[in-house]
């Protein structure tokens, strides 16, 4: 069953189309990635989701129902802008958070005490937020968004700002919550937190969707057009027409072939004028399919 | 409507009753009143008059028994406010004689001198020397005195009973009673009360206004400059997060002016038992409190004008926070309201005294000045209703819903905004979008 069905989605601010028809549909218990650079329309159409804004046309069904009033109690939603009230209590706070989604008393209190013990907060909950580390401030907004068993979690940059030690707190926290059956929709544009998690994509840019499906099936249809090379000695190889584009470290080059690009014909031209220590072709990662679909612009970025 | 606009409710209110702030604000006031009073009183005790000594120079040998007499007051220690001294001189020692007093003065054995010169009939001058010549009633008194004494001295010299003209003048001496006719029949009352009452519990509800409006501002400004905005409109639509925060804050305004009218409930009716123990005793002063007349339908009228006028400028207030990302922009951009607020009060000042023209109607009107002036009109003509008082009310609760609506639509979309202070001109736009 879908939990979540997109239909064609537009929005447009003025002369500016922030969302060109989007469509997507996730089906319960999987983490979706919607991916794409800054600006491409990613938290427009979040918000849309979330009948925050209204979109100009094509709608949203939420566990199959289109009226979005209905839609926000089901969701939890984590903005990339996010903060807290700094001068409320913790339990306070998080009993509000509680009181928006309807959230009964008693549940509530239950949630609370679980979610902090389980983020190692307990002890806190008289503080106020202000006294409270950046860090722990995160893992407060986080929690306060899973406190009313949302069906669907909409996470926008969930890791930002937290260090390594939290982040593998919050992503187990995640994979315990798809174990339980809540969908999960991760919006990024780190690539590689993306690849890890994420069953299928969603990649918008400039406002269109310019890749949707199964991350692996994204993958193939790439085929084995990532070659990796270690070598010393020249590397003038590098002008065969056979690359698309390539980024040399100097002794280790990551190379992107064209399209029907022959891997065998560099290794050949390479061995005549290097030593090859290692050869490698493998499957492009997220990051070099964002890359490669997301243009030059992005692309320029990418490789500083 | 969802029930989710109590969550905020509770929240705006709670959040803000329970500071130190609020809580001191709201019982300070009547403590801030009564101290005032008190202090008046200690710090008229505490700097009162020691006993003054002057030296009387009386060349024409007319006025020093009679003005002595005059002045037999005593102070609260028992002593004497006054001491005089008589100092007679012959005509050419007079210079020296003066010489000899201001050393006296300069040296503190006297206070001062005065002299009454020979020629006091036709001159009507008497030289009031001292140290200190700042106590104006104290000089004031001194004239009225030798005036008294000169001119019964005159009035004799022409044949006539001074004490029969005084007690004629006394008997003749008229007062005017004022009464104010009413539905209900005729009430007494002054004008000073009329407009003590008017002028005082105006300018609490500007205060209020202006400081309860500024906080509603604050709170967008918070949520904004905080990045609260997104999570909360996430669970609650904007315009359901905008009135909720105004009703918290409303709530929180009716609480401390529900204790501002127990307060001047309980000094309407107390104040002058009170004082009397206290042992002042100034009939003026009673009078006016005893018909500061701090009716129930008064208060009622407060608290409508109060919530309408709130809720305004709350809109407003909010707008310009939804428009702003620090509370320093949020500061530079209120001036205006806050000048317009100020406009209704400064007319309001002289709209009290005349409350039932024509003109003072038509201002009461406009919405940004009737809760001000439209107030100031029924507390100044209470218990009689001025003109236009149900219409203003009517004109007042559409102008503020008409606001209210086009406010959501600015509030919604300011409230995303980050980044740059928003023009008028993209607020504008914000009007347009669906």
């Amino acid at each position: 069953m879908n939990v979540l069905k997109v239909d064609k989605i537009r929005k447009q601010f003025g002369d500016h189309v922030a969302v060109d028809e989007v469509s997507f549909s996730i089906d319960e218990g999987m983490i979706f990635g919607l991916i794409g650079p800054n600006g491409a329309g990613k938290t427009t159409s979040i918000r849309m989701i979330m009948n925050i804004i209204a979109p100009d046309s094509g709608n949203v069904s939420v566990m199959g129902n289109t009226d979005p009033r209905k839609h926000t109690d089901l969701i939890g939603y984590l903005p990339e802008e996010r903060g807290l009230y700094r001068r409320m209590k913790i339990k306070d706070l998080l009993r509000f958070m509680t009181d928006l989604k309807q959230v009964s008393k008693v549940e509530s209190a239950k949630a609370v005490d679980y979610w902090l013990e389980r983020v190692e907060l307990s002890e806190w909950k008289n503080k106020k937020v202000e006294e409270l580390s950046k860090g722990m401030q995160q893992k407060i907004q986080f929690i306060g968004t899973i406190l009313h068993k949302p069906k669907l979690l909409i996470l926008d940059e969930p890791f930002g700002g937290l260090d390594p030690v939290n982040q593998i707190l919050i992503k187990d926290i995640l994979l315990d919550l798809k174990k339980q059956g809540t969908t999960i929709i991760f919006s990024t544009h780190v690539m590689e937190s993306a690849e890890k998690l994420c069953e299928d994509i969603l990649l918008i840019n400039k406002s269109k969707q310019v890749l949707y499906g199964k991350l692996a099936e994204i993958k193939k249809s790439f085929g084995h057009q990532h070659l990796i090379i270690e070598y010393s000695g020249k590397d003038t190889f590098l002008d065969s027409k056979e690359i698309a584009h390539f980024d040399n470290y100097g002794n280790h080059v990551e190379i992107q072939l064209t399209k029907n690009g022959d891997a065998q014909k560099i290794l050949k031209e390479a061995v005549t004028m290097a030593d090859i220590q290692r050869f490698e072709l493998k499957e492009p990662s997220l990051q070099e399919i964002f890359i490669e679909t997301v243009g030059e612009s992005a692309g320029e970025a990418g490789n500083e | 409507m969802s029930k989710k606009i109590f969550a905020v409710i509770r929240r705006e209110f709670i959040t803000r009753a329970k500071t130190k702030g609020f809580i001191i604000g709201t019982l300070a006031f009547p403590i801030i009143m009564v101290l005032m009073f008190s202090a008046m009183f200690v710090f008229g005790k505490l700097f009162q008059p020691t006993t003054k000594k002057f030296v009387i120079i009386d060349q024409p040998n007319l006025v020093y028994e009679k003005f002595t007499a005059l002045q037999s007051d005593t102070l609260s220690n028992g002593k004497l406010q006054y001491i005089f001294e008589k100092h007679s001189v012959v005509e050419d020692e007079l210079e020296a004689s003066l010489e000899l007093l201001q050393n006296k003065v300069r040296n503190k054995e006297i206070d001062g001198y005065m002299l009454i010169p020979e020629t006091i009939l036709e001159t009507r001058e008497i030289i009031f020397s001292a140290r200190n010549v700042s106590d104006f009633e104290e000089q004031q008194r001194f004239a009225r005195s030798f005036t008294e004494i000169i001119r019964n001295y005159r009035l004799e010299q022409v044949g006539m009973s001074a004490e029969i003209i005084q007690r004629e003048r006394e008997l003749g001496r008229v007062w005017l009673k004022s009464k104010q006719v009413t539905d209900k029949g005729e009430v007494e009352k002054s004008g000073v009360s009329s407009y003590l009452l008017s002028y005082i519990l105006t300018y609490v509800m500007l205060l209020m206004i202006m400081i309860y409006g500024q906080m509603t501002m604050r709170s967008v400004i918070e949520e904004k400059s905080q990045r609260i905005s997104e999570t909360i409109v996430s669970s609650i639509k904007p315009l359901e997060l905008m009135l909720g925060k105004i009703i918290g804050i409303c709530g929180l305004g009716l609480t401390q002016l529900g204790i501002f009218g127990g307060f001047m409930y309980l000094v309407s009716t107390y104040a002058v038992p009170i004082l009397q123990r206290f042992g002042i005793d100034s009939p003026d002063v009673f009078e006016i409190f005893g018909q500061l007349n701090f009716s129930a339908s008064m208060f009622g009228f407060m608290l409508t004008f109060f919530i309408l006028g709130f809720v305004f400028f709350a809109g407003l207030f909010a707008a310009l926070g939804a428009m702003v990302n620090s509370e320093d922009e949020g500061q530079q951009l209120q001036m205006p309201l806050i000048f317009l607020l100020m406009i209704g009060y400064f007319m309001m000042i002289s709209i009290a005294k005349n409350p039932d023209t024509a003109r003072a109607l038509w201002f009461s009107l406009i919405p940004f000045w009737t809760p001000l002036i439209m107030f100031a009109r029924i507390a100044a003509s209470d218990p009689i209703l001025p003109s236009g008082t149900w219409l203003s009310i009517g004109t007042m609760t559409v102008s503020t819903v008409v606001l209210i609506a086009f406010i959501a639509k600015i509030y919604r979309v300011g409230i995303l905004m980050y980044g740059k202070k928003a023009s008028f001109k993209e607020v504008l736009r914000w009007l347009r979008y669906k």
